[in-house]
C-alpha cells in the first residue's frame, strides 16, 4: 500500500521539470493550472504525442502527465515509444496517465504499456498530487525485456500466474496443501492473543 | 528472452524532498484556485462538445450511420475531461457510460442508436437540472444508462 500524503507533508517541485500532454486544449489548461499550482516551473505543454516527441528528444523532463483518449496517436502508442526510444535521460522517468475510460481491461493495457500510475479524469489535484508523490516516493525495479519496459508490474505478490509454477526462484505454488498440525482452537487463538496483567 | 531487471535513479524522488517547497494542503488550494479561473471556459467547451456529440450523432442528424465509433468516443471523452465542475450534475457520469457505450459498439462493430438516443437525452436534462434533481432521482438515471451501455461503474 503506497504511503499517504498528509496535508501537512511538504513538497518541493520547484526544480522538477514536467511534461503535461493532452490534445484537448480546455483540458490540458486545466492540467496545467492544476500542475503550476503544485509549485512546477519548468512546465512543457505538448498537444500532441508528435510535439511530445519533440520535447523529449531535446529536454530532460522528471515527470510526465498524459492523457491517453487521443487521436492519431494515443497515450498508450506514446508510452511505448518512450519506454523504448525515449533516449537514456527520459526513457526510465515516472509517467502519470490520464483517462475517463477506466475499465479494468483498458487499466492493463496502460499498465503493460509501462505507465506508473492511472488516474481516472475528471481530474481532481489532490488525487494527482498523492499519485506524483507515490510515483516519487515508489521504489519499484525497472523491468525490461522483449514485450515490456516498464515499472514491475508484479508488486503485489500474488504468486505466480494460475496454473503456472511462476518463473521466480522464489515463487510459491498457488497450492498451499494439507496442513501439517491441528488447527488451533479459539481457547487457544485467545490464549496467544490475548494481553494479561502481569504481577512482577 | 533476456530480462534485466534494474532500479534506475529517480530524479523526481530527490527534487521532491528538497528543502523549502510548500505543504501539499497548500499545493492543493493553489491549484483547486487556479483551476476555478478556467470554469467559465471549461464550461464553454463542456457545451461545444455537447453539442457536436447531438449535431453528429442525434436522432436528427442525417449522417450519423456513416460517423466513426472511436468520433462519438473521443467526443464523450472531451466532456468527461471537463466535467470537474458539473460532477454534482452527473455529467462525469453520464459521459463515462457513453464512452462505454462507444466502445461496446465498436467491439460489436454495430451502432445501438436507441442507447446512444437515450445518453444523449440524458445528457441534455442532467446539463439543464442535473444538479437540481433529487439524488435518488439522478441515481436511478444514471443507474439506467450504465445498464443500457453495460458500463460497470464499480470496474473504473
Amino acid at each position: 500500500m503506497a504511503e499517504a500524503l498528509l496535508p501537512s507533508a511538504r513538497i518541493n517541485l520547484e526544480r522538477a521539470t514536467v511534461l503535461v500532454l493532452d490534445d484537448n486544449g480546455p483540458s490540458l489548461d486545466i492540467l496545467s493550472q492544476v500542475v503550476s499550482g503544485f509549485g512546477v516551473k519548468q512546465l512543457y505543454r505538448a498537444e500532441t504525442v508528435a510535439d511530445a516527441q519533440s520535447l523529449i528528444r531535446t529536454k530532460t523532463f522528471d515527470l510526465i502527465v498524459s492523457d491517453v483518449q487521443m487521436p492519431v496517436t494515443d497515450g498508450i502508442e506514446f508510452i511505448e515509444w518512450l519506454r523504448r526510444d525515449g533516449g537514456e535521460t527520459n526513457r526510465y522517468i515516472p509517467v502519470i496517465l490520464l483517462t475517463g475510460h477506466t475499465r479494468t481491461s483498458q487499466i492493463f493495457k496502460l499498465r503493460d504499456a509501462g505507465s506508473n500510475y492511472v488516474v481516472a479524469k475528471p481530474l481532481t489535484p489532490k488525487v494527482l498530487l498523492e499519485r506524483i508523490f507515490w510515483v516519487a516516493r515508489e521504489e519499484r525495479a525497472f523491468i525490461e525485456c522483449d514485450s515490456f519496459i516498464g515499472p514491475d508490474r508484479r508488486f503485489k505478490h500474488e504468486g505466480p500466474p494460475p496454473g503456472t509454477d511462476g518463473r521466480r526462484k522464489d515463487d510459491l505454488p498457488a497450492e498451499v496443501g494439507d496442513a501439517q498440525t491441528p488447527n488451533m482452537s479459539d481457547d487457544e487463538i485467545a490464549n496467544l492473543m490475548r494481553p494479561a496483567k502481569v504481577q512482577i | 528472452m533476456t530480462v534485466r531487471k534494474f532500479r534506475p535513479p529517480n530524479r523526481l524522488s530527490a527534487l521532491i524532498r528538497d528543502k523549502g517547497g510548500i505543504l501539499a494542503k497548500d499545493a492543493v488550494a493553489a491549484a483547486e484556485a487556479g483551476v476555478e479561473t478556467l470554469r467559465e471556459a471549461s464550461m464553454a467547451a463542456l457545451d461545444e462538445a455537447l453539442s457536436e456529440i447531438e449535431s453528429r450523432f442525434g436522432k436528427g442528424a442525417p449522417d450519423r450511420n456513416g460517423e466513426s465509433f472511436e468520433a462519438l468516443y473521443l467526443l464523450a471523452s472531451k466532456v468527461i475531461d471537463v466535467s470537474m465542475f458539473v460532477t454534482e450534475a452527473g455529467i462525469d457520469k453520464a459521459a463515462m457510460s457513453l464512452c462505454g457505450l462507444a466502445d461496446s459498439c465498436g467491439t460489436a462493430g454495430a451502432w445501438r442508436w436507441d442507447a446512444v438516443d437515450v445518453h444523449l437525452n440524458a445528457l441534455k436534462l442532467l446539463r439543464a437540472m442535473g444538479a437540481q434533481l433529487p439524488v435518488e432521482q439522478r441515481d436511478a438515471m444514471l443507474l439506467g444508462l450504465y445498464q443500457v451501455s453495460h458500463y460497470r461503474p464499480e470496474e473504473g
